[in-house]
């Protein structure tokens, strides 16, 4: 029971948390009870993605800085027999059993090698699936990893939630991230739309062709993400380009 | 086309209460394998088909393509009487919380193994707007822990109950769900359908047959 409420506690904090690092250190908070301090949750890039375009596969991050420069640098990714097991056979298991499992070639001994000089000697790996069925495999692991079967099933919910978090305010960024800002000429013929002046109104006290008004207008209207001049102007309030 | 009936409004149309009896033996008998509900009539039926049980149903074509059970929470109910052993503490109950039990799918309306089907997602939609007309904004559910994240993902807020659970071929977590008008719109957009989906009017007395 008190252990119970000790995870539902950090699931809150979790749901409350506003930043993707926010969500690392409280999950880190439970997991590392069990020996698991480092922490990588991702969708599993293919062969051929390009070294800079594999960061936007990660959707949760807190491995030492400097294996995951030399993870990213070595192209670890295609020889690390965690990575292969899940594409494999996806499901939970443990890093060593990925290790004996697997067969390991010269580049997947080095990734475990150089693991364990970052002290990430065991770990725990396992997939979720996202509503577009896509899998992100949640990797944990540490210096020693000690955990019966009821831990893991409470380390995997409480990174599912953790995971589910991280998405949640990633489509909230997106849905900003295509709002660029105003131009001071997009913002002025909002407000002039606003108390109701015409295209060729605003054209005239601007100085400007009734087409180029018009062609700011239609920019604010698609920067604001507005379906018409209303909706726009109201957003614009919103704001703070009109007051 | 997405409706709500009471067991007795079920009843009147045989049917269609024929098909939601089959539909449900073959989705939580033969394909989950909780082998306590077995029968020799291939009806899935259990005490809590009582007359303040509401049943969802999604038609499409004259066929019964989805269907989901909602109990009320002030009475016996799966979490209580059955799963007890989901729950840590005491289960939430109130006018306000439903229990979601039976979600099921007919396989000819599943998109594939993976991602959501329109089947299945109006009959999430169809429970948001059911519980918001109603004063219902939380549900109980027992499913598969793979759900929480796709959930999350629908903008609900979610609460374990309890650890999860082997139960049949599944492993199972009790989870409380609120939602709210942020959790509707989240849902059309995921549809990519934004009217209604909940009948006002009750389908027709007779004529329908379970989907394949």
């Amino acid at each position: 029971m008190v252990q119970f409420d000790d995870t539902l506690e950090c699931i809150n904090k979790i749901q409350r948390a506003t930043t993707v690092e926010q969500v690392c250190a409280e999950l880190l908070a439970v997991t590392s009870r069990f020996g698991l301090n480092a922490l990588l949750a991702g969708t599993v890039p293919g062969p051929d993605t390009p070294l800079d375009g594999q960061k936007e596969h990660v959707v949760l991050c807190d491995w030492p800085l400097g294996w995951l420069q030399r993870y990213v640098e070595r192209n670890y990714v295609d020889h690390d027999a965690v990575v292969r097991h899940m594409k494999r056979a996806p499901g939970s298991f443990r890093w060593t059993d990925a290790n004996t499992q697997e067969e390991l070639d010269a580049g997947s001994r080095e990734v475990i090698g150089d693991a364990s000089s970052f002290d990430l000697h065991d770990g725990f790996a396992f997939p979720v699936l996202t509503l577009e069925g896509t899998p992100i495999m949640v990797s944990l692991g540490g210096p020693a990893f000690e955990c019966s079967p009821e831990q893991v099933s409470v380390v995997s919910l409480v990174s599912t939630y953790a995971v589910g978090r991280a998405l949640q305010l990633s489509a909230i960024d997106s849905r900003h991230a295509d709002k660029r800002p105003l131009t001071d000429r997009e913002a002025e013929c909002l407000r002039w739309a606003a108390v109701g002046k015409s295209e060729w109104e605003i054209s005239q006290i601007l100085g400007i062709s009734e087409h180029t008004s018009e062609k700011h207008l239609l920019n604010a209207k698609a920067k604001l993400g507005a379906v018409n001049r209303v909706q726009a102007v109201a957003e614009a309030i919103r704001l703070g380009y009109i007051n | 086309m997405f409706f709500a009936l009471s067991t007795g409004e079920l009843m009147e149309r045989p049917r269609l209460w024929q098909a939601v009896h089959e539909l449900r033996y073959r989705i939580f008998v033969d394909e989950m394998g909780w082998e306590a509900l077995a029968r020799p009539d291939r009806l899935e039926i259990d005490q809590f088909d009582h007359e303040e049980a509401v049943h969802h149903l999604v038609l499409r074509d004259g066929e019964l393509a989805g269907y989901q059970r909602m109990l009320p929470t002030t009475r016996p109910h799966l979490l209580t009487e059955v799963l007890q052993d989901l729950c840590v503490g005491t289960p939430p109950c109130g006018p306000d919380i439903y229990e979601l039990t039976r979600y099921s799918v007919a396989p000819a309306y599943r998109d594939g193994r993976r991602g959501m089907s329109t089947v299945g997602t109006e009959l999430i939609a169809g429970f948001i707007e059911w519980g918001m007309g109603i004063g219902v904004d939380k549900v109980i559910i027992e499913f598969q822990p793979m759900w929480v994240l796709r959930a999350l993902q629908l903008h609900f807020l979610a609460t374990p109950l309890g650890y999860q659970r082997a139960y049949g071929r599944q492993q199972v977590v009790a989870t409380l769900l609120q939602f709210n008008g942020d959790t509707l719109q989240t849902v059309r957009e995921r549809r990519n359908h934004f009217l209604p989906v909940l009948a006002r009017n009750r389908p027709a007395p007779a004529g329908y047959r379970l989907a394949s």
